[in-house]
């Protein structure tokens, strides 16, 4: 049973932070997902995580202690590139893991493979992008690690081996170790995770139980009869997190109180009010989508 | 947790086979090809056709046969102990008009030419197994250890070039991981030396039994024959790992320029440009390994030397630059981010 907890931590490039006091928990026997944009801080926040970059403040701690180089014998990662060697076999590589970690089971890794349809007698240079993804994922479920860190363990994957990653992670979370992982397919992390960190510029804008997030957050739609109407000081509603005026459309997103802003709408006019329920991929553009998307968009701060 | 630096020696190891067994190959074939020169029987035989030549065979206590040519009228003695792979033992006595004029000490590898003068006559004597210098294995081991010390010189830069995230996050600390592949190189540049050294005296047997001697300057031989290619790694091993997205062309360029900084220093100062070249190349000179690597030449008395060498100053070296190297490239490693 293995826990993290990140605190304030901040990383600056130059004079650019990519992570700026982004802080998260990760209960055991938990999954976690991390999700972002493209340069959000997610991978600089993984390897400040493992020790591969400096953090510049902050603390991370694993179970209460911090990162020493035998934590690896219970930590797992699965980096975003590819960091296979080229020349060597599969079979070199599960080698070279089992030389390395006490608790690493070859025929686990072999099994795996064979599961995801690579040979592990070809090179890594033979292997598609997905196939070499498949090896890293493989290697690391294999360590018996209690705690993963996977950066994009699906990237290149087919929808059939995405799925079996998915599996193997939920499963990770079932035999009681905790995973944390990022993916660009929120689909997957909605399906994984029960709870999640958004992260943009470094920052996390929002961070929660998927469930809870997904129960408190609904977009409440109306029609108006015409384009000018009057929101009536809605808009300044703290339960409004987000409001986008689309024409004669207006839709907001509320993070409480979702029947009784509709009743206002239905008082100033509205009509075909609809109250939505918000699936994980709705949040999370919602949470970083810019501001300034489009001149029909008007975006109240983020309560959450 | 070194296992990937065992594979790279490794597959470096088995092309150095691949060219020492081709080597080895090449040897046959001559030893082959030359088989009826090797035996003294032969040119005997061709002696003894002159006419006046008296030609007697003994063999002797030791097993050796010994052929004793005698001429009186040419005023020649010839006499042969031929010890088969042990080498033979040939003393030629003739008039000193007709013996070389420049009565010199040879050594040869293992062929030892001794001529002195009695008189009018000149006595040869030759032996063509004699100790094998050191220097000679050595000057061909380092050749080969050299290029294999290149080859594996840029351990940390490899890793920092595309595995940091799989080497950094092995249960091992930076500092140990460097250490052990560095050792592992070390291990395997070793290697390279004993290998050709052992496929060089194979050769040299398919031709007689090598005596090898470690006594002396080819223990001097050998330490620095050790040393240099190790002094060597640990300057690429630095400069690569604070150079490493280029450590590839840096590997190639480096021993290209070094060899072009040695060429400078020999510009004569003949004008201010040229001294301040010469300088600088010699200052920059210093710090190559190889710079401290005296050649060995035969002295006046027929024995191996190190030219104009303090030994002592140049091993040193040699071990101070394996050491500062490699302790800049541990420090610039545990600074490494991915």
């Amino acid at each position: 049973m293995s826990s993290i907890k990140i605190s304030n931590l901040r990383k600056v490039y130059g004079s650019t932070p990519a992570v700026d006091g982004f802080s998260l928990d990760v209960p055991s026997a938990s999954v976690f997902g991390l999700l972002g944009p493209n340069g959000a801080g997610k991978t600089t926040t993984f390897k400040c995580m493992l020790g591969l970059a400096r953090p510049s403040s902050g603390e991370i701690l694993y179970d209460g202690k911090p990162l020493v180089p035998e934590s690896f014998q219970r930590i797992a990662y699965v980096p975003e590139r590819n960091v296979l060697y080229e020349w060597m076999t599969v079979d070199e590589h599960v080698e070279m893991n089992r030389r390395a970690f006490k608790a690493f089971e070859p025929a686990r890794a072999r099994e795996l493979l064979s599961q995801f349809g690579v040979d592990p007698r070809k090179r890594a240079s033979a292997l598609s992008k997905g196939m070499r993804t498949a090896v890293m994922v493989a290697c690391a479920f294999a360590r018996n690690a209690e705690i993963l860190v996977l950066d994009e363990p699906t990237s290149g994957l087919d929808p059939v081996n995405q799925r079996h990653v998915l599996s193997l992670i939920i499963n990770e979370a079932a035999k009681g170790n905790s995973v944390i992982f990022s993916s660009h397919q929120i689909g997957q992390v909605e399906r994984a995770a029960e709870r999640i960190a958004v992260m943009d510029r470094g920052k996390a804008i929002l961070s929660g139980v998927v469930d809870d997030l997904k129960a408190d957050r609904k977009i409440v739609e109306g029609i108006f009869p015409d384009v000018n109407y009057s929101l009536d000081g809605i808009a300044n509603d703290p339960r409004v997190a987000r409001v986008d005026r689309t024409e004669r459309i207006l839709r907001l997103l509320v993070t409480a109180g979702a029947d009784e802003i509709a009743a206002r709408l239905s008082g100033l006019g509205a009509t075909g009010i609809r109250v939505l329920d918000l699936n994980l991929e709705d949040i999370f553009l919602y949470a970083v989508s810019p501001k300034d998307a489009t001149a029909d968009i008007v975006t109240k701060e983020q309560s959450s | 947790m070194t296992y990937v630096e065992w594979l790279r020696i490794r597959n470096c190891l088995k092309v150095l086979a691949i060219i020492l067994v081709i080597l080895l190959a090449l040897a046959i074939v001559l030893r082959v090809s030359v088989s009826r020169y090797m035996s003294p029987a032969q040119w005997v035989h061709h002696i003894s056709l002159d006419p006046g030549t008296h030609v007697t065979n003994v063999t002797l206590p030791d097993g050796a046969k010994e052929t004793i040519l005698d001429n009186p009228g040419e005023q020649t003695h010839v006499t042969i102990d031929d010890h088969g792979n042990a080498g033979t033992h040939i003393v030629v006595t003739e008039p000193s008009s007709r013996a070389h004029k420049d009565k010199n000490n040879v050594t040869v590898g293992s062929i030892h030419v001794i001529e002195t003068d009695h008189g009018k006559v000149t006595t040869t004597v030759i032996d063509t197994n004699g100790s094998v210098p050191m220097l000679y294995y050595m000057a061909i081991a380092d050749f080969f250890a050299l290029i294999v010390a290149t080859i594996l010189a840029a351990p940390l830069a490899r890793e920092i070039n595309g595995h940091l995230e799989m080497t950094l996050t092995k249960p091992i600390s930076r500092l140990r991981y460097a250490l052990g592949a560095i050792g592992v190189d070390v291990i395997g540049i070793l290697a390279a030396s004993v290998m050709t050294v052992v496929a060089f005296y194979i050769c040299q047997l398919l031709f007689e039994t090598p005596r090898l001697d470690f006594s002396g300057v080819n223990t001097r031989a050998i330490l620095m024959g050790i040393a240099c290619p190790l002094a060597w790694y640990a300057m690429l091993c630095a400069a690569t790992t604070w150079l490493p997205r280029a450590y590839g062309a840096l590997l190639g360029l480096i021993p290209l320029g070094l060899l072009f900084v040695g060429l400078l220093t020999l510009v004569p100062a003949s004008n201010l440009v040229a001294l301040f070249v010469h300088d600088v190349a010699w200052v920059i000179s210093r710090l190559d390994p190889l710079t401290y690597v005296s050649v060995a030449a035969p002295n006046a008395e027929g024995t191996v030397n190190y030219s104009g060498a303090n030994f002592g100053f140049r091993i040193s070296m040699e071990a101070l630059f394996f050491v500062a190297y490699g302790a800049l490239a541990l420090w610039r490693w545990q600074r490494v981010e991915a």
